[in-house]
């Protein structure tokens, strides 16, 4: 009797003790599913933000734009931000412990985000994404399912808002579900009509016709015949190698592909029926790196296409030497030269080969939706207040003004539609001194911008120079694009597939750049030096590994959509 | 020697010195003209230099990059900032070198190869970026202009180059004799050490003083962009003329234009640095003859 009654004290003390941890352990458990539960806390009002800034902006200080928004928001920040050795002191900052109360325009990676949401220097989102905190972010992450997705990490988590430019040919008109980004296709060749026109050549339609025009500019040494410079100056063709607008590699479309560089890994290729390969170990890669020995042998290739860089590039150009070459712009890469020139589109493959009639312009991914533009520490105590905050940037006409500058400055009225319009480049030299360009830089502010397509229809209009860009994507280039699938770049990978790829990616896109290289210089592959390739590529450079990380990332995203 | 013998030998002397002197120039040239080059193209149209079309004159001359660099609000605090930190850097830097190598050149010194072993170390291992940050964090140099003396005070392979001269250079008798004359040992070494082994000062004075003038990095990551040396007001006028020309060309074009100001840039900003050195160096360079060869020998 006397055990049982001490039993049930004990009993009842035990309940007790469980009714008054209750409330309690209901966070706490959340916090366990959720790595983070609500926190409720809103006394903090003035917070300390580090990040990135434009080199010519003049800080946050005094920008009005961002004053309007603490404002509203009942917030006061401290900015710390820099141009220059951001990465650097980001990371002694974040090593040594000193955080700040949010990280903002630092571009983390999604390896760097999942491993400091792991271990809880950054906060997870996900609870406060609700529409009492957040109310536009809420409907706009409703709107697009797939925003949500690509930033949220394998855990479940949401380590940072999301931010991204849709610049897409939905700004010019495209259907939104067919529209294709600016990055689609990066090179436009072009080539120098008129020295066409002197010898009287058509324009070439397959790469063996292009290698003799290229032959006859040489020949004839078309930069001195023409333009009158000095004997022997004429660079029938001239390219970087591997590089992002002013490659080689729209030429490779003859050969049914083209392995643009691009922000996922290189040489990537996914086929129609969703399996990825890499273009790299395929055999029209190898003949097309032995078919382009011969150009550069015959000296129609510029021997300094390895070494040179962009400005070297604009130099031959601009001195009247060469005949074809890659650029965004005719006009910017040729100068006083640029009347001369036209975009020549992209070849189909020597005539006599299996490649005969084949041109396989292959699209790029855009570019990813980064939840890297804004974190929120552990150091801050009131989160709910900070992305409050942060909550009014989703919203088309803030986002715009934070992009290019506030009204009144860079945008300066609204049209019939109400659209905003942009100043133009005279007012802007007339009134600040400074080009469009140059006073967008000055107000940009880096972070947390999402940048819808449809805003480019509702709210403001683009940049003149992207509305060109895409212009001439939509019509001297994407109808060469038969196959329009592509990696996307918005997979969320695993924390494994994340070390896979950290792991193996440098080292294999530095392998095959180089031996593609030398392929070029000296001369193609036997089978012997084909084998050997294929095999170190597996052995070193993790090739098999990669593929399967891949795969099964893009798996689980189609199967998501 | 006869006079047969005198002239033979004048004549091969003749030949073998114009060989020399045509080796000489060569290797003149060789060294020269690079450095004249760099002198033409901060003058020059930077396509047209790129294009090949620069030799010995500018070519489309522009004055352009020396403008951008002297009308930066910048540059004169720069200068001003590099003067007193390569003045102060070199002045602290030899001192610790000399009371550090000083004592080690001494064969009485107790646990001398101990710690002669403690600096070596420090040669091999460092600790990294971050750690060293801490440290100077911990601390409380960051911001202040000792965080760019202080962490590397002494550098161990100039305080080995200054030990060897001790020990090699200056007799030990002398400063024995020194001592019997009823020098005290600091005496010792203000009166007697010093002025012995100017030339090696000379070459240490010199060391540091290039290291301090060129040093960007340990200014950038510690100073927190106030009171930033020359060199750094340099790289942030590159920088900011290069993201002009990248994302600034993205609304309004011309990214071939405003690109050319900041490869014009990287040429004026070479000369504009390196001036100051080159017009001290002629200076020192009687010493740093002498004194090159002191102590060489490590070990």
């Amino acid at each position: 009797m006397k055990r049982s009654t001490k039993q049930r004290a004990c009993g009842l003390l035990a309940g007790g003790l469980l009714l008054a941890l209750l409330p309690g352990c209901s966070g706490g458990l959340v916090s366990n599913v959720n790595n983070g539960a609500i926190n409720p806390n809103t006394d903090q009002t003035e917070f300390d933000i580090m990040g990135g800034m434009s080199a010519l902006s003049a800080g946050y200080e005094d920008h009005e734009v961002l004053n309007a928004l603490q404002k509203s928001a009942g917030v006061s920040i401290h900015w710390e931000t820099m141009s220059d050795s951001l990465a650097e002191q980001v990371n002694i900052r974040i090593t040594g412990g000193q955080l700040p109360d949010a990280f903002m325009g630092v571009g983390f990676s999604n390896y760097d985000i999942a491993r400091y949401g792991d271990d809880g220097t950054f906060l997870d989102l996900t609870p406060y994404l609700t529409p009492e905190i957040m109310p536009n972010l809420c409907a706009v992450l409703e709107a697009h399912p797939e925003i949500r997705a690509a930033i949220t990490m394998e855990d479940g988590g949401i380590y940072g808002l999301p931010s991204g430019e849709q610049m897409t040919t939905a700004g010019i008109g495209a259907p939104m579900d067919e529209a294709f980004s600016i990055f689609s296709v990066p090179q436009y060749s072009m080539i120098n009509k008129a020295w066409l026109d002197e010898l009287n050549l058509p324009m070439p339609t397959s790469l063996d016709e292009l290698h003799d025009v290229l032959k006859a500019f040489k020949d004839n040494d078309m930069s001195a015949r023409y333009y009158g410079n000095a004997p022997g100056s004429t660079i029938p063709m001239t390219t970087g190698f591997d590089e992002w607008c002013w490659g080689q590699n729209i030429f490779y479309a003859g050969f049914g592909f083209t392995n643009w560089p691009n922000d996922v890994i290189n040489d990537i290729h996914l086929t129609g029926d969703g399996k990825v390969e890499f273009v790299c170990t395929t055999d029209a890669y190898r003949d097309c790196i032995t078919y382009f020995h011969d150009w550069y042998a015959e000296g129609l290739m510029d021997v300094e296409m390895f070494s040179q860089s962009d400005s070297q590039l604009i130099a031959k150009c601009q001195q009247g030497y060469v005949g074809v070459s890659t650029w965004w712009y005719i006009e910017e890469l040729m100068g006083d030269y640029a009347k001369d020139y036209v975009f020549l589109p992209p070849l189909t493959g020597p005539k006599g080969t299996q490649y005969e009639g084949t041109c396989g312009v292959t699209i790029r991914p855009g570019t990813p939706i980064s939840s890297g533009q804004l974190n929120i520490t552990n150091k801050c105590q009131s989160p709910i207040n900070l992305l409050k905050f942060f909550d009014q940037w989703y919203d088309g006409e803030t986002v715009m003004q934070l992009q290019y500058g506030p009204i009144g400055v860079f945008f300066t009225g609204k049209d019939d539609k109400g659209m905003w319009l942009s100043i133009s480049d005279e007012e802007a030299r007339a009134k600040y001194g400074k080009s469009g360009g140059e006073l967008r830089n000055v107000y940009e502010v880096f972070g947390p911008k999402l940048v819808l397509a449809e805003y480019y229809n509702e709210v403001f209009y683009m940049e003149p120079r992207a509305i060109e860009r895409l212009t001439d994507l939509d019509e001297s280039w994407m109808p060469y694009v038969k196959d329009t699938t592509f990696y996307p770049v918005d997979c969320v990978f695993t924390g494994m597939e994340m070390e896979t790829i950290d792991w193996h990616k440098p080292d294999f896109e530095s392998a095959v750049r180089e031996q593609e290289g030398l392929w070029i210089k000296e001369g193609g592959p036997t089978d012997a030096e084909w084998e050997a390739y294929k095999q170190r590529l597996a052995d070193k450079c993790g090739l098999n590994d990669l593929i399967q990380a891949y795969q099964d990332a893009y798996d689980r995203y189609a199967q998501t959509r | 020697m006869t006079s047969a013998h005198k002239k033979a030998r004048g004549m091969s002397d003749k030949t073998s010195e114009a060989i020399l002197i045509f080796i000489c120039a060569v290797v003149l040239l060789l060294v020269a003209y690079p450095l004249y080059y760099v002198v033409v193209a901060s003058f020059s149209d930077p396509y047209e230099v790129y294009a090949g079309k620069t030799f010995l004159l500018p070519s489309g001359f522009t004055l352009e990059g020396y403008k951008s660099v002297f009308l930066n609000d910048g540059i004169v605090s720069g200068f001003l900032n590099s003067v007193k930190y390569t003045v102060i850097g070199t002045i602290f830097s030899v001192v610790m070198l000399y009371i550090t190598a000083y004592p080690l050149a001494q064969k009485d010194l107790p646990g001398r190869k101990l710690i002669s072993l403690f600096f070596l170390i420090t040669m091999y291992f460092g600790g990294g970026l971050v750690p060293t940050y801490l440290v100077v964090k911990q601390t409380g140099l960051v911001g202040s202009m000792w965080s760019l003396f202080l962490p590397g005070g002494v550098g161990v392979g100039n305080m080995i180059i200054v030990r060897n001269y001790f020990q090699n250079s200056i007799p030990h008798d002398l400063l024995e004799a020194s001592r019997i004359d009823g020098c005290t040992k600091f005496r010792t070494f203000i009166k007697v050490v010093i002025p012995l082994s100017m030339p090696i000062l000379a070459v240490m004075v010199v060391f540091s003083m290039v290291a301090y003038w060129n040093d960007w990095f340990t200014a950038l990551i510690y100073l927190g962009g106030q009171g930033s040396p020359l060199p750094l007001v340099m790289r942030n006028i590159l920088i900011k003329s290069s993201a002009t020309a990248s994302q600034a060309s993205t609304i309004s074009g011309g990214y071939a234009e405003l690109n050319k100001l900041t490869e014009l840039l990287k040429f004026c900003s070479m000369i504009v640095a390196a001036l100051p050195m080159l017009i001290v160096y002629p200076f020192v360079q009687k010493y740093f003859e002498k004194g090159f060869m002191a102590g060489a020998v490590k070990g």
